[in-house]
């Protein structure tokens, strides 16, 4: 046949295969960065280590056999929202010094994802503590942050004192030490002075 | 496949003079930045010297000369070579090939005459010639090869050439285009031999090509692009800054840093392997056990001591117990261990400016502090907690007990120390035979060579002003002297030395700080730091900020000094005692008020020289800046000169101007704020003096 017979085969097919070389290798590896992209996304480490105090919440809560009564549970959601006052302090700190680090580039964009993940996921837990709160009181979800919170001071509070009342005893013992020390250096002071004042009397 | 309009270079001619141009290009400035020697700090200063050796000091030299030959510059050395040789090559080439080139045919070099010779001495020269070179009267010469075909053509060829130069037109065209045809067409040619483009030769041009662009070009873009994706401002691995950004805690002392340290990935790179555990239990009894002779069990409380030991990641445990016998310079009896040990301080120094950056950031005066300090303990490997006069050779916790007699629970630093009589220091130490006398002997040597920086007098202002005025750039002058720390008599300071003059209003060199910014002198560097345990060199440096003591917060945010403008040593190295002038700008809070910061000054690398001092800030109303203007007797200015509309602005003349102004002031949000967007770290300021 007259067109085919003219075409050289073997020459069309070098642009052919530069097209499809050069297609498939950008396809290749648009496919395995967004994958790998993708995996980093989903590998990234949580920001908080789980949540032990709404872990034991929920599954007090489950227990069908026997219920758990009214008060416990309250108590431990209780402790959860004091855990979470916790986390929401860190990440509102955070946050400030986060942004700036990041526009000065010391620290990583995936730290920022973390954070941001973080943040959200504060909040929902937030809104789930409250409404929680709402379900065993009617509008006790606007004062438990509030008793949480001071619940979170106290015990900071007594942590710092009971560190500062631990080191009373090796402080005493110093003391006690020093002032042995400073009591014989006076008397070896006052008995140099007493040998001294004779010799003068001589 | 050539193009029809365009010569290749057959004969070779032109390519090596592109390959030569490309090639330079790229090997003088290879050259001249293997060349120069290094300006860093650390290359440039003096050391401290003592016959001082540590313990294990091979071990030490060992990691020295382990960097030393990391920063070694091979690549840049190879690729010098290599294009130096290829410049050879060409010039080579371009001698050889220039012998081939044919000669254009010129007439005035075979009748031999000038070539601004008129017509009349082209004529004369040219019967001269036929007297002796005409074939009838030239001779034969066997002997010098001159044959009757030789005459006949020089003839041949002398006739051509006076014919062309007595025609007009012909010794025009020769005059103008340098060919006697006229103007030449010129050519256009590609500097790239022929067989580049030869039959066989194309599949191997097209391979190359294709791996120069299709996989050199992508690995060098992407390993550049990643290269600089791995690693944060502070040349400090994002993953590392990552965690220890969570291991950040405001509260924290320089033990927590410690421990925040230890997550770096760098870590990884130096404990490979089985190296991660390896004589991980020998080296936790060593260091941690209660009953151990260390003192890092008595630095580390029990919590943090359990903090230590509930970490999951066998490797971290290893490096912060490592740090730890460091710190302690605790001997841990094992080679490998002792030398692991020498290699992670200089990591966790570069970490530690990671965590510096990052409590800044927080803006937390605590954390700053204690970042600052474990970046001195890092460097002297002490432990947090420790007697600074361990800084001195000789000296261990014994030697230090001993020195600081007093049994108090503060540590005596090295100037207080040097500032006891010598006759009493000796008692305490060579005489009650805990050293013996060429230990004190290298160990006062030592300490009285430390220089340490006295402030003598701190103040704000601004430039040009009597007074602060709200929103305005202050100045916040430091003026100090470099002492010895065994100094003892000191003379007065001249107080002319602690005036800060501003510049003649129309020196603007001097304004800018171009005048004296000494491009021409070197500055003045202190000299490296004494840290004979510290596997690295190490220049120190000042850090100056102002500090909030009543929120505990950074005000302004450090400016690091590193290099002097007045030198600290004479010729036969005695103090001088030059007053140095250190200068930081920032942003004067909006308000008028005064203000009361805690000015911090922190010398990287000594313990026990810090300096902490309280200075006031007193902003002054705008108006009563004017009130003085006003009061002092200055010819007013023109009206229509700059100095009269400024003028005409500050006093009020411009009523609409001046209102916008104060919107602007009013609209900086609070103080803080306002002194806080200061940008941080510059080491140049020193460099702007009177």
């Amino acid at each position: 046949m007259w067109p085919f017979s003219a075409i050289d085969w073997v020459m069309l097919t070098v642009p052919i295969a530069y097209l499809v070389i050069l297609i498939g290798s950008l396809g290749v590896f648009s496919n395995l960065y967004r994958k790998r992209k993708a995996a980093t996304a989903a590998s990234l480490e949580p920001w908080f280590p789980p949540h032990l105090q709404r872990n034991v919440y929920l599954s007090l809560l489950h227990m069908e056999d026997p219920k758990v009564p009214d008060s416990i549970l309250k108590a431990a959601l209780l402790r959860r929202a004091t855990e979470d006052i916790h986390r929401i302090v860190q990440v509102r700190n955070a946050k400030q010094a986060l942004q700036v680090l990041l526009q000065r580039g010391s620290v990583g964009d995936d730290l920022w994802q973390r954070f941001q993940r973080a943040e959200k996921e504060i909040e929902e837990e937030l809104r789930d503590v409250v409404n929680e709160a709402n379900a065993f009181a009617p509008n006790w979800g606007q004062t438990i942050f509030q008793s949480a919170s001071e619940m979170a001071q106290n015990n900071q509070i007594r942590e710092r004192l009971s560190e500062i009342t631990s080191k009373t005893a090796a402080e005493k013992e110093w003391w006690e030490k020093r002032k042995v020390g400073i009591q014989s250096d006076f008397m070896k002071e006052l008995d140099d002075e007493k040998d001294g004042v004779m010799v003068e009397k001589k | 496949m050539s193009g029809t309009d365009y010569n290749y270079d057959e004969q070779g001619q032109f390519f090596p003079y592109f390959i030569l141009t490309v090639t330079t290009l790229v090997t003088v400035p290879t050259t001249i930045s293997f060349l120069r020697p290094s300006k860093e700090l650390e290359n440039t200063g003096t050391t401290i010297d003592s016959d001082f050796t540590p313990e294990h000091a091979d071990l030490i030299q060992g990691q020295r000369k382990k960097q030393k030959r990391l920063e070694r510059r091979i690549k840049r050395g190879l690729l010098m070579l290599v294009g130096w040789a290829m410049n050879a090559a060409m010039v080579y080439l371009i001698l050889v090939t220039a012998r081939t080139t044919p000669d254009i045919w010129n007439p005035y070099d075979v009748l031999g005459v000038n070539r601004n010779a008129d017509e009349k001495a082209i004529k004369k020269h040219y019967r001269k010639l036929s007297l002796t070179l005409h074939p009838d009267k030239a001779r034969e010469n066997p002997a010098k090869n001159i044959t009757l075909q030789t005459i006949n053509d020089h003839w041949v060829d002398v006739t051509k050439a006076f014919k062309a130069l007595t025609d007009e037109e012909i010794r025009n065209n020769f005059l103008q285009y340098g060919h006697p045809d006229g103007k030449q067409s010129f050519s256009i040619g590609i500097a790239l031999p022929k067989w580049i483009v030869t039959e066989g030769a194309g599949k191997y041009v097209l391979l190359i090509y294709a791996l120069a662009l299709g996989v050199i070009l992508p690995y060098t873009v992407g390993k550049w692009w990643y290269g600089t994706q791995r690693l944060t401002k502070e040349k400090v691995l994002i993953a590392s800054a990552g965690k220890i950004f969570r291991e950040y805690d405001n509260d924290q002392g320089q033990v927590g840093v410690i421990g925040a340290l230890s997550s770096g990935e760098e870590f990884n790179e130096v404990l490979t392997g089985n190296k991660a555990d390896n004589g991980l239990s020998k080296l936790e009894q060593k260091v941690l056990s209660e009953g151990s002779e260390s003192l890092v069990s008595q630095t580390l409380t029990k919590k943090d001591r359990q903090k230590l030991v509930d970490l999951e990641d066998s490797r971290r445990r290893k490096v912060l117990t490592l740090l730890w016998a460091y710190l302690g310079r605790v001997e841990l009896d094992d080679e490998t261990l002792n030398d692991e040990k020498f290699e992670v301080a200089p990591i966790a120094l570069r970490l530690n400016e990671a965590y510096t950056s990052i409590a800044l950031a927080y803006g937390n005066t605590k954390a700053v502090l204690s970042a600052y300090h474990t970046s001195q303990n890092l460097i002297q490997a002490l432990r947090p907690g420790a007697s600074p006069l361990e800084q001195l050779p000789h000296f261990g916790p014994t030697v230090a007990d001993a020195a600081e007699a007093e049994r108090s629970r503060t540590h005596l630093t090295i100037q207080e120390f040097m500032r006891i009589p010598d006759a009493q220091r000796k008692a305490r130490l060579v005489d009650a035979g805990i050293l013996n006398q060429d230990q004190y002997s290298t160990a006062m040597s030592v300490a009285s060579r430390i220089p340490i920086f006295n402030v003598e007098k701190a103040f704000f202002k601004v430039v040009g002003e009597r007074f602060v005025t709200p929103s305005s750039l202050v100045q916040f002058v430091l003026k100090g002297r470099f002492f010895p720390s065994s100094a003892t008599d000191v003379p007065e300071v001249n107080p002319k030395d602690l005036l800060d003059i501003d510049p003649e209003e129309g020196d603007v060199a001097a304004i800018t700080g171009r005048k004296n910014d000494r491009s021409g002198e070197k500055p003045i560097q202190p000299p490296l730091a004494h840290a004979p345990y510290f596997a690295r060199d190490h220049a120190p440096r000042w850090h100056i900020f102002l500090a909030d003591s009543k929120q505990g917060r950074i005000a302004v945010p450090p400016f690091t000094f590193s290099t002097f403008d007045k030198p600290i040593l004479d010729e036969s190295g005695n103090p001088t005692y030059n007053v140095q002038t250190l200068k930081m700008q920032f942003g004067a809070p909006p308000q008028a008020g005064s203000y009361t910061f805690v000015m911090h000054m922190i010398c990287d690398s000594y313990i026990g020289m810090d300096t902490k001092m309280e200075v006031t800030l007193v902003v002054e109303d705008a108006s009563k800046a004017e009130e003085v203007e006003e009061e002092e007797e200055i010819s007013e200015p023109e009206e229509d000169s700059i100095a009269g509309q400024m003028r005409s602005l500050k006093t009020g003349g411009a009523p609409p101007r001046k209102r916008r102004q104060a919107n602007d002031d009013s609209s900086g949000s609070d103080t803080e704020g306002d002194v806080e967007s200061e940008s941080e770290t510059d080491t140049d300021t020193d460099s702007d003096e009177e």
